[in-house]
């Protein structure tokens, strides 16, 4: 398995490099979906996947990083990269005052109140708040990208910005894995009692990773503003984040299982057209059956990433 | 700071109606294994959980070091040196023994929030320095082979002893252990025996509860006897086989068979 993982990794980042060269422009436009929305199901599994905390709110934290972008951009006249260090403080800001009142709630309860700060966030916009918002229309016509003064208005550009971040999310991920709070996140999600009898502060950490979800969440809601030059109420409504709720948790707290949940929900409808309308069903079984038959996911989460030097012989060693 | 004592002053815990534990008195001094025994439900493990503060007492004061710990947070009591383990076993099961181990670094380690989206040098260091700690208990009691296989699938011996080198990854000062020898073998009980006798000559002071008798009499220097959430009696092992109030809460009365 982890000699297969270490040449699937650099296979699959290799095919993703060159792919918009591959494909006509329609295609580009599903590969750039691809990639937006794995870094937002990433950032979900940070929440969900890793902290074990029913987050049904993640569109929330993607739809500010887009208004931030687009609100920026359109009102201000700030450059789309210009925008990105808010659009990921924001989220990450609101993420954390969100999260501080409320990580103490179990399982569906706390799911219940990511819910309704879901459906206020889409009210929010809808009713163009400040009169900045554009109300249920949005708002249109957002500068292509640019950089130094160099105009990358070409889909292949864009492909590579939303490349460019999906890397950034899995280094953080990388990095995440092999630090005391990526660790802390694991054991309050496996037993919280003993996570804090061993001496971890649950709370800071269950808002850690709101934070840091958020904060990704936002930065690839600038990608998704900067793709369609526009932002609307609906792309980030309730029925997105249970869709990131679902890839994460049929999918598997693992890289290679939210990159196959992310497929099967938004690139298999665009390959199979009729697909589109049967996916909630489709994916609602096999939420039932991944339940029954692999309640940890299709490609659940390995542990046991240790330094070398403690794997001694003994047939045991894994 | 003071010496490490660890000193229950009339601790009182009530669910509802029911007193678990009723006015408790005890002093653990520096370097002792203490116990603490009693019969089924007698509110031995609440006891715990009032130290350890997983419960609040309602009344009267834990005082360790000379600080007041009753109403603090089970984190903050762990960061001044008591660290426990339970009567069932609670380890990260998915996760391997030297992950399960390095959750006791963790109030030690020196890693700040931050260090989990980007690394640096001194963070890479640290990192290190606790692997190499938790190598060092791995090897204190011998679960090298073991490393990276995850708890749940290993036997109930070996993971009492992956629970108990959690909890001496802390470097605690005090070391509270709930039902030790519960679901062990002989040999494995003779094992555990050793192993707690070597944690006290490291310098750390052990609180336990035990059911095994034969190993309460043999390991503590000082015992404590509660029934009904009421101590009964103290005092050393040779003291407490003598003492009438405690057969009696452990065989019954003679009254009793009379009737």
């Amino acid at each position: 398995m982890r000699e297969m993982q270490k040449y699937a990794y650099p296979i699959f980042l290799a095919v993703m490099a060159v792919l918009p060269h591959l494909l006509n422009s329609r295609w580009q436009a599903v590969a750039i979906t691809f990639l937006i929305f794995t870094v937002v199901a990433l950032s979900q599994d940070i929440i969900l996947g890793k902290s074990g905390m029913f987050n049904m709110g993640q569109a929330l934290f993607f739809g500010m990083g887009a208004y931030t972008t687009a609100i920026l951009n359109h009102q201000l006249g700030w450059s789309i990269v210009a925008t990105i260090p808010l659009a990921i403080l924001i989220p990450a800001i609101f993420g954390v005052v969100l999260a501080g009142p409320i990580v103490h709630l179990r399982g569906d309860y706390l799911l219940v109140v990511t819910i309704g700060f879901n459906i206020v966030f889409v009210q929010v916009l809808q009713n163009n708040l400040g009169g900045v918002t554009g109300g249920p229309n949005g708002i249109f016509g957002l500068d292509s990208l640019s950089l130094f003064g160099i105009n990358l208005a070409s889909q292949v550009a864009v492909y590579y910005f939303a490349f460019l971040v999906l890397l950034a999310t899995l280094w953080v991920m990388r990095n995440l894995e092999k630090s005391k709070p990526g660790r802390a996140l694991h054991y309050l999600r496996e037993d919280q009692l003993a996570a804090e009898s061993i001496g971890i502060n649950t709370r800071i950490y269950k808002i850690f990773a709101f934070g840091l979800g958020a904060g990704i969440a936002g930065l690839a809601g600038t990608v998704y503003a900067t793709q369609y030059a526009a932002v609307s109420p609906e792309a980030f409504e309730f029925i997105q984040s249970v869709l990131f709720f679902s890839i994460v948790l049929v999918g598997g707290s693992s890289i290679p299982g939210i990159l196959l949940g992310v497929f099967v929900m938004f690139v298999l409808p665009e390959i199979f057209r009729e697909f589109a309308t049967w996916r909630f069903f489709i994916f609602g079984f096999a939420m039932i059956a991944a339940m029954i038959l692999r309640p940890r996911g299709i490609w659940p989460a390995t542990f046991g990433k240790i330094p070398k030097f403690l794997i001694k012989g003994g047939s045991h060693g894994a | 700071m003071g010496r490490n004592e660890l000193i229950l002053k009339d601790v009182t815990k009530r669910f509802g109606g029911l007193t678990a534990v009723d006015a408790l008195n005890l002093k653990v001094t520096e370097g002792q294994i203490y116990g603490i025994i009693g019969p089924n439900g007698a509110g031995k493990t609440t006891v715990f959980n009032c130290i350890t503060g997983i419960y609040e007492s309602e009344e009267g004061s834990v005082n360790w070091r000379g600080e007041e710990i009753r109403g603090m947070t089970p984190y903050q009591i762990v960061d001044r040196g008591i660290v426990r383990t339970f009567q069932t076993i609670r380890l990260f099961s998915q996760m391997s023994v030297a992950e399960n181990i390095m959750s006791g670094r963790h109030i030690k380690s020196k890693q700040k929030l931050w260090n989990g989206i980007f690394h640096t040098p001194s963070s890479r260091r640290d990192e290190l320095e606790n692997w190499k700690k938790v190598e060092e208990q791995l090897d204190f009691f011998k679960l090298s082979e073991f490393a990276a296989v995850p708890t749940g699938s290993l036997p109930y011996g070996i993971q009492r002893r992956v629970e108990m080198a959690r909890a001496m990854a802390v470097e605690p000062t005090l070391l509270i252990l709930d039902e030790p020898a519960a679901g062990l073998n002989d040999k494995e009980t003779l094992e555990l025996l050793e192993t707690i006798f070597k944690i006290r000559d490291r310098g750390v002071t052990v609180l336990l509860i035990e059911h095994d008798m034969d190993m309460v009499m043999e390991v503590t220097d000082y015992l404590t006897v509660i029934n009904f959430g009421k101590q009964i009696a103290e005092g050393t092992p040779e003291e407490i086989q003598k003492n009438p109030a405690v057969i009696e809460a452990y065989l019954g009365s003679e009254d009793d068979d009379d009737e």
